[in-house]
């Protein structure tokens, strides 16, 4: 299991100024139930960070709570070093974001409505509507009314709209929503770019196979609590994987490498034998099952290792802690 | 063991007392909205189509079509249809409809400017900006008026062109033409003058009965017939026979006795009135607009709140400012309603009694029966609700959750 550890001791954390988003002990109640619990997070700056979670798991609270659309009932949390709410205006001046689905003044075009939020924002952002328009491929429905747009265009224009303040932090909350399949791999090459040009984007998602194609790390938060954090790469190294090998005599194999102590579970299946690993094991316990076969009088035809994949690990991980306490 | 700083050294951030070069000087945390704030809030109410058409249908639309027939009317046959214009043509459509269906309708507007952020999902966005949250609610004020006042303004100025520019040649007062704005003496020797018009037609309130003429059948036209008796002054109880003089002495009490009521009746309109009267109904839209925008705050929606003013527009103002309830008296005096009638502008009648000069009986404003109360503590009560409901719908803008 990979737990985060934080630099306690380090310059960074205490001068608060090198994450995008940082939280300690964040809490946030409705009534009895707590949607946030003690969150610990740090998102660091100029990544594309996903944040999962099962349907109900506080994903949108706690984002509604950074963005200071609700108040925390316990924590501190700071947004691109600056603290929240204390320094709130501040700290959202280089903030986008989408939460939930994004809903637009149906009676305004999608121009007009960026105008209103320009607006409220420093003057320099009326200049920025047409290019945000352009990036997220609106412009030439730009002087259409909303209410027309479909929910994929209003998911470009969400991210529009986060576009006007030249953010250093985007957060998006279920983006892809929406979007057909040509329009997911544009969103995706959309967030790839806006983390090349040094921004940080916060992508909430259910759509697993997306983040990890997006994102360079993820947080799990389940029942309120942020689970697991750190790089995929990481966290999928430290979860349990498959070795698939195609051999002669599947069923003696079997019961050759259940009598080896690798702690494998082995399953036959019509391609060959199927080797599920726990979390942790070395890639050396690779060669020790061909040595097993190979000794045993069994021919390998070919053995292969199959990485766990994002949505595997999240199943794991969250079937094993969401279970009912 | 796994640390999120594994996947990169994080790029160093502002230092956190540090503003954002880009953001210097907009004063995102200031609770003075900005121009650009305002104009596009107004865009924003502007661009309401069904608003907008039903502001204009009842502050533009309604009056002009009326006053469109009438001049058609008179146009086409005079006899028949008197000018279209004229005092109390004015006072009729100002007061018995403007001002009335005006406040309802700013008040639509102030509700809609107060909730339709909320229901149509743009308030996140807004707040999401880091712009303060009493800045974005202040923003429609000005906005919303803008809108609101400026209709008033085109529906007034059009009402008050036809009433001056089409108003009768000659007062019609208790169905008789008479001169308008003679002094008491002049106005005694015009009633001596018309002792037997004055007779059948004006009001009479005194304890001997008038004499018994016979009076013509329609006394506009004035004057007993020949022969002719169709009618009596009211009252009328014993016939006695009067000479020319007893006649004239009488018309001449009479004329006395109406001579405060005929001071209320013009032919058009004068400038100062107009003004008074225009800033008074300005004020009325302002308050519902102001009201409208609060309570549709306060409660996340635009149907209730509008329901809830126009019950207090159309039921309980009018109750409230003419019947005194003994232990609610002051509740009574705290309703805006009623206090903008206390503040109606001098010689008007009652926007409740139906429109029209000497309507509404007597007793207060424009000779009304208002329940007492004075004109400082009505003033009060108005700066108080603009302030309440301002300071309400602010304060829950600011604590709502997004």
């Amino acid at each position: 299991m990979s737990t985060l550890t934080l630099p306690d001791t380090s310059p960074t954390r205490e001068s608060g100024s090198h994450w995008a988003v940082e939280t300690h002990g964040l809490t946030k109640r409705f009534g009895d139930n707590i949607a946030v619990n003690g969150v610990e997070l740090l998102i660091p700056r100029g990544c594309a960070f996903g944040y999962l979670g099962p349907n109900g798991a506080g994903k949108t609270t706690l984002i509604r709570v950074l963005l200071g659309l609700t108040h925390a009932d316990a924590g501190t949390m700071s947004l691109l070093g600056y603290p929240v709410p204390k320094r709130r205006a501040a700290a959202l001046a280089r903030v986008g974001a989408i939460v939930d689905e994004p809903r637009f003044h149906g009676h305004l075009t999608g121009r007009q409505n960026l105008q209103l939020l320009a607006a409220a924002r420093e003057p320099a952002a009326r200049e920025r509507i047409v290019p945000a328009l352009e990036r997220v491929g609106i412009l030439h429905r730009a002087d259409d009314r909303v209410s027309k747009y479909s929910m994929g265009m209003r998911q470009r224009l969400g991210v529009a709209a986060c576009l006007l303040g030249d953010p250093q932090l985007l957060i998006l909350d279920e983006p892809m929503n929406g979007l057909d399949p040509a329009g997911m791999h544009e969103m995706r090459d959309m967030i790839l770019s806006l983390v090349a040009e040094g921004r940080t984007v916060v992508l909430s998602s259910h759509l697993l196979d997306e983040v990890e194609r997006t994102c360079d790390a993820v947080a799990i938060v389940d029942r309120g609590k942020v689970i697991r954090q750190g790089p995929i790469a990481q966290l999928l190294a430290g979860s349990s994987f498959e070795v698939q090998v195609e051999c002669s005599e599947p069923d003696r194999a079997r019961r050759l490498l259940d009598a080896a102590t690798f702690g494998a579970h082995v399953q036959v299946g019509p391609d060959g034998l199927a080797i599920t690993l726990p979390g942790g094991t070395g890639r050396d316990v690779i060669g020790e099952v061909n040595r097993v076969l190979v000794e045993g009088g069994i021919s390998v035809y070919r053995l292969q290792h199959v990485q766990a994949s994002l949505e595997s690990w999240f199943l794991e991980v969250t079937s094993r802690l969401g279970a009912p306490e | 063991m796994t640390t999120i700083s594994d996947i990169g050294a994080p790029a160093p951030g502002p230092a956190p007392d540090t503003i954002p070069a880009a953001t210097r000087g907009d004063h995102r945390g200031s609770w003075i909205p900005t121009w650009g704030m305002i104009t596009t809030r107004f865009m924003e109410l502007r661009k309401r189509r069904g608003l907008i058409i039903a502001l204009i249908a009842v502050n533009i639309g309604i009056p002009v079509v009326f006053l469109a027939v009438r001049l058609i009317s008179h146009a086409v046959d005079p006899k028949s249809y008197g000018p279209a214009g004229g005092y109390t043509i004015f006072t009729t459509l100002v007061l018995g409809f403007m001002y009335i269906f005006g406040f309802i309708v700013a008040a639509v507007v102030g509700c809609t400017a107060g909730s339709v952020d909320l229901t149509e999902g743009m308030f996140r966005h807004l707040v999401i900006t880091g712009r303060s949250r009493l800045a974005l609610y202040l923003a429609r004020i000005p906005a919303g008026l803008a809108i609101v006042i400026a209709m008033v303004a085109v529906g007034y100025t059009i009402v008050c062109a036809v009433c001056v520019f089409a108003a009768p040649t000659q007062l019609n007062y208790d169905g008789i033409n008479v001169p308008q704005g003679l002094s008491r003496p002049a106005l005694d020797n015009w009633a001596a003058a018309h002792a037997d018009e004055v007779i059948c037609n004006f009001n009479y309130n005194g304890p001997n009965p008038p004499p018994n003429i016979p009076c013509g059948n329609g006394t506009s036209s004035g004057g007993p017939g020949p022969g002719a008796v169709v009618k009596t002054p009211q009252g009328t109880v014993i016939p006695v026979h009067v000479t020319q003089a007893q006649l004239r002495a009488f018309a001449v009490t009479m004329a006395n006795q109406a001579y405060s009521d005929y001071r209320s009746y013009f032919l058009a309109p004068s400038t100062s009135s107009m003004i008074d009267v225009g800033l008074w109904i300005a004020l009325e839209a302002a308050i519902g607009f102001t009201v409208g925008l609060g309570l549709a705050s306060l409660m996340g929606q635009r149907t209730v709140p509008v329901i809830l003013l126009v019950v207090l527009e159309l039921i309980l103002t009018p109750i409230f400012s003419r019947h005194v309830i003994a232990h609610l008296v002051n509740v009574e005096r705290g309703i805006v309603g009623v206090a903008m009638l206390h503040i109606e502008p001098g010689g008007l009648p009652t926007p409740f009694s139906g429109g029209g000069p000497g309507g509404g009986g007597g007793g207060g404003p424009g000779g009304l029966m208002l329940i007492p109360e004075s004109t400082l503590a009505a003033s009060l009560v108005i700066v108080g609700w603009i302030v309440f409901w301002t300071a309400i719908g602010a304060w829950r803008m600011m604590t709502r959750d997004a």
